[in-house]
């Protein structure tokens, strides 16, 4: 089991992933802007991180910045979902292990996050 | 908040920004009030996502940034696959000049006043010129009391005033859309859209209920939904109150491409004037618009707008005739467009016939016929309106038009006033001139005659002419006894009882002619 922080600030999202990881024996925090996605990384120390990249107060692009240039959180992995493409993402976001693009599946989902945590242990490892 | 400045003696006036959608522009006199709140409401499905998204993109196209901030409204993922084929969407604006955020947690979380904290840090983080509020009515909701959501709308106009940004507030108009509500009366704009069912088809409009600071074209303006987004279009007879142009009247004559049509008329057709083409169907009144369009020059440009007989058939019809409006249509002098009248609306045809006429440069007009203009009205006290707007329109362009409408029994008697199935407007009002087609039956067979009823400023032969669709197109009598001979002999022919008339009734001027 992991702990995963959703940052979304779009309704019905975060609720989705909560349920859907949930099943998947993760436990799930949620958080609707970059800020209070922050926070949360610094309190909760999660293992992966799925970030939204359109959001208000902070952006996605902002928090990952920000969390790359903090020693404490810079490796935890982040997945950045948005409805561009990954390659309009790409342009702007650096630091990220993987993208999702929405409208998504289930299945990507749960794909992505297990190739993630996988990945981070074998580093951390 | 930016003015120009003014005469003296006249307060400052707003800037407008155009919204990019040009009939909503001309409906709103150059475009929305710089700083302002406009509300767009409309049930479900009436297009407000789109005209929002529309706006937005317009405006990012232009240099803008624009905010679209969503309450309870579907995914943005979902919006953006939904309007990604619409042509003015463009993936690069996003997320640089074009922002989507959801502040519904916000609302949820903090209520109206977090939500008010919210839009004003985004537009002035982003430097936002256009904010989009997609689901007004949730904010309603949350809203503690009817002061508190006042006091939301009223903050949110005197932040869009100081942040010089033009703000829109999408709303289905809660549970009665009918009722005025506090907020229509603190916004600088409201539009309603609305989708119409008419028998089995559903008619668009939108309507400006209120406009603060200037003036605008009242009424129903149709639009439709298309891959182009919103196409708006204003209300003809409202948009062309007063012709473009001066009209003048012309001395010179245009032939109709038939010389002894022209000898009965004094010499063709006035220019810039509209005639009708009176007759029943078959008898040859879309050939005498051939003919007509056949005169075309490079210099004297022709189009064919027809709704009955696409460009295909037309063309077969001019090549069957020999008729160099075969040419003309190969070479571009002349042009055909040709619209059904399933699906389209009256304003959209008659905005479509005046481009293409403007665009063109074109000083022949042979429009067939009056009776798809009817079947397109959705009021049919519109008719009238419209096509007195259309002619005096055609007129100051300088165009001379030839317009068919077939008559009401299939032998064309006068009986009744020509244009009695109009609802409004008199023949005066449509026409200049009036060319009659009638069949005369004498025994087994039926003969075709026409006879000029009235031509503006012209001596006219108002004796019926006998005439022909010959292998080579129409040939006309130049003398009108063949046709007396017929009248006279048929006159006399017995009758049963049910028969139509071999001959016309009596002719009936209708009143003011």
């Amino acid at each position: 089991m992991a702990k995963i922080l959703v940052v979304d600030d779009e309704f019905g999202i975060g609720e989705l992933l909560r349920e859907v990881l949930s099943d998947d024996d993760h436990q799930v925090v949620l958080a609707i802007n970059g800020r209070q996605g922050l926070q949360m990384v610094a309190n909760e120390q999660p293992d992966l991180v799925f970030l939204d990249f359109m959001m208000p107060v902070l952006n996605g692009v902002g928090m990952l910045k920000a969390k790359m240039e903090d020693p404490n959180m810079a490796q935890i992995p982040v997945i950045i979902m948005s409805s561009l493409p990954e390659a309009s993402v790409a342009e702007r976001a650096h630091g990220h292990v993987g993208f999702v693009r929405k409208p998504f599946q289930i299945n990507t989902i749960l794909d992505v996050a297990a190739v993630a945590l996988a990945g981070s242990k074998k580093s951390s490892g | 908040m930016s003015q120009t400045p003014s005469p003296p003696g006249n307060g400052p006036r707003l800037e407008k920004t155009p919204s990019g959608i040009e009939g909503l522009d001309v409906i709103l006199r150059g475009g929305f009030l710089q700083g302002g709140i406009t509300i767009v409401q409309g049930k479900p499905g009436a297009g407000k996502t789109i005209l929002g998204n529309q706006l937005c993109f317009n405006h990012a196209a232009a240099g803008g940034r624009a905010l679209y901030v969503t309450l309870l409204a579907e995914s943005h993922a979902r919006m953006l696959l939904h309007i990604g084929n619409l042509a003015f969407f463009r993936s690069s604006a996003i997320p640089d000049q074009l922002l989507y955020v959801s502040a519904f947690p916000v609302l949820e979380a903090d209520g109206i006043r977090g939500l008010l904290a919210l839009l004003r840090r985004e537009v002035s983080a982003f430097n936002a010129t256009v904010l989009v509020l997609d689901g007004l009515v949730a904010a309603e909701k949350v809203a503690a009391s009817d002061m508190e959501f006042k006091k939301f709308i009223h903050e949110l106009q005197a932040h869009a005033t100081a942040a010089n940004c033009q703000m829109f507030l999408l709303t289905s108009g809660g549970d009665n859309p009918d009722v005025v509500t506090a907020e229509h009366t603190m916004v600088d704009c409201v539009i309603e859209l609305r989708s119409r069912l008419r028998g089995w088809r559903a008619d668009r409009d939108l309507e400006i209920l209120k406009r603060r600071g200037d003036g605008f074209l009242r009424g129903r303006h149709a639009f439709r939904i298309s891959d182009a987004g919103l196409t708006v279009f204003p209300r003809f007879e409202a948009l062309l109150a007063t012709p473009t142009n001066a009209e003048r009247v012309e001395k010179t004559r245009a032939s109709t491409g038939l010389a002894q049509l022209d000898d009965m008329i004094g010499g063709g057709l006035p220019r810039a004037s509209t005639t009708l083409l009176l007759g029943p169907s078959g008898i040859g009144k879309t050939t005498v618009g051939m003919h007509f369009l056949s005169q075309c020059t490079p210099e004297d440009r022709g189009l064919f707008f027809g709704f009955y007989e696409d460009p295909a058939g037309i063309r077969d019809k001019a090549m069957a005739l020999g008729l160099p409006l075969v040419n003309h249509l190969d070479q571009g002098v002349v042009e055909c467009l040709w619209q059904p009248t399933t699906e389209a609306s009256l304003d959209e045809i008659c905005a479509q016939l005046l481009i293409a006429t403007r665009a063109r440069g074109v000083r022949r007009l042979f429009l067939d016929g009056l009776g798809g203009i009817a079947k397109l009205a959705d009021d049919p006290e519109r008719v009238g309106h419209i096509l007195t707007t259309l002619v005096h329109e055609l007129r100051a362009l300088h165009v001379t038009s030839l317009v068919t409408k077939e008559s009401d029994d299939l032998l064309g008697s006068l009986g009744v006033p020509p244009a009695s199935s109009l609802a409004a407007g008199s023949v005066s009002d449509i026409a200049d001139n009036i060319l009659l087609f009638q069949f005369i039956r004498l025994r087994s067979r039926l003969h075709r005659t026409v006879s000029a009823f009235k031509v503006r400023d012209s001596r006219i032969d108002e004796q019926a002419h006998l005439f022909e669709i010959t292998p080579h197109g129409i040939v006309v009598d130049a003398s009108p006894d063949r046709a007396e001979a017929i009248f006279v002999e048929a006159a006399a022919q017995p009758r049963t009882p049910d028969s139509p008339p071999s001959t016309p009734a009596q002719v009936q001027r209708p009143q003011g002619e």
